[in-house]
């Protein structure tokens, strides 16, 4: 198993893992550090000499878990902060918003990130990343039945969601 | 476990070709061309660059920088490599194979050891002046950081002790305030990394014999300096 080299995994993988975390964060702000979290662990672990089978994989498992991070964070600090003030923080910036032309794309948005994360995670690596169910497997620690369960998962449920406005 | 299982067998083949996970071909369901509207959209490009600059420049700031070596062919204790990085010397050794001390110095400092003369010139014209005695001490920093905090003191320590002076590991340790430690000075004396300028070769052993030294001709070449030094072997 060879060593990382950050260069050439910065090269091949900034842009792609960053739009990843723009999906999966809907925040430019959040996305950006995130990115940089996840290519400065890179940079450690190549330190270390670390062996990765696997450094596409390795990458979106550690922008996945640093953009939980940051959720978590962020919902500890908006509970504060609901404490202190009641007004919701003005998130109209976020970027899925500014693809939602339509109301049916601002449902479809919220339906997304309404998403358990490890689906939503799932989902855009498959279709968005294109990484295959044994990279979404290695990214998300799971099996690739899992990992492809829980892509079919978030399927299912946005259909579920969406569906009675379908309908209508 | 088939994680279409509760989508209708015709929806699930149609998802099965947005995803790509099948070759049957299907059209995709309506859902499908929001999802793909919604999230094809990707960072606006001044986003992208911006954060991808700032990225470029975290890493740079995080990576460390190469360590330039150089040898110097002759002395009057044989010939030595030394290595600088940009924070200061990082290594002095005596006759070794280069790849050995390359090697050796890429792993402490987990950074590429580059071989160059411009960047050690000041190194190397120092320790040669100092070896041939038109020099009476250093004017360099040295850089210890992948040592350990007692390493560093141990190190600190032993560059008080003035030319022409001598200390014991008992003294060294008894001034970091770490008396009962006189054994793990000796140690970490004897892994200085940059001997000569951090001058370990001033510490005896408490009955005041030369006790030991790792470079080059090891006894000898403590006693060598030393007396380069004009020492007083009786420790202060």
């Amino acid at each position: 198993m060879p060593a990382l080299d950050v260069e050439a995994l910065v090269r091949e993988y900034a842009r792609p893992i960053h739009a990843y975390l723009w999906r999966l964060t809907g925040d430019a702000q959040v996305a950006e550090d995130c990115l940089q979290d996840t290519f400065l662990r890179a940079v450690r672990a190549a330190a270390s000499g670390t062996q990765v089978a696997q450094p596409r994989a390795w990458l979106y498992a550690v922008a996945t878990n640093s953009a939980r991070d940051h959720a978590r964070k962020a919902s500890r600090r908006l509970q504060r902060e609901q404490l202190l003030d009641s007004d919701l923080v003005d998130r109209s910036d976020a970027p899925p918003e500014a693809a939602a032309r339509s109301d049916q794309l601002r449902r479809v948005a919220d339906a997304v990130r309404r998403l358990p994360p490890k689906q939503r995670a799932a989902l855009l690596m498959r279709k968005y990343q294109e990484l295959d169910y044994d990279e979404v497997a290695a990214a998300l620690d799971c099996s690739p039945a899992t990992a492809r369960a829980n892509v079919y998962q978030a399927l299912r449920r946005l259909r579920a969601w969406l569906s009675d406005e379908e309908e209508a | 476990m088939t994680g279409g299982r509760n989508l209708p067998a015709r929806e699930r083949r149609s998802w099965e070709a947005w995803l790509g996970d099948s070759k049957t071909p299907a059209s995709p369901p309506r859902l499908a061309q929001q999802l793909d509207a919604l999230l094809r959209a990707g960072p606006e490009p001044q986003v992208r660059n911006g954060a991808l600059a700032r990225l470029s420049k975290r890493l740079r700031q995080a990576q460390p920088g190469p360590v330039y070596y150089d040898r110097i062919e002759r002395t009057p204790v044989g010939a030595l490599w030394v290595a600088v990085s940009d924070k200061g010397l990082v290594a002095v050794e005596f006759e070794t194979p280069e790849r050995e001390f390359r090697r050796r110095v890429e792993r402490r400092l987990r950074a590429p050891a580059v071989r160059a003369e411009r960047p050690t010139v000041k190194a190397r014209r120092q320790m040669l002046e100092y070896l041939q005695g038109r020099r009476q001490s250093f004017e360099l920093p040295v850089d210890l950081r992948d040592l350990t905090p007692f390493q560093q003191s141990v190190l600190r320590a032993a560059l008080a002790v003035p030319r022409g002076h001598v200390s014991t590991y008992g003294q060294i340790a008894r001034r970091i305030g770490r008396p009962g430690a006189a054994r793990a000075v000796g140690q970490a004396l004897g892994n200085n990394p940059v001997p000569i300028v951090v001058p370990c070769h001033r510490v005896l052993g408490s009955d005041g014999s030369l006790h030991g030294y790792s470079g080059g001709r090891g006894i000898k070449t403590k006693a060598w300096l030393l007396q380069l030094e004009g020492a007083q072997l009786t420790p202060a």
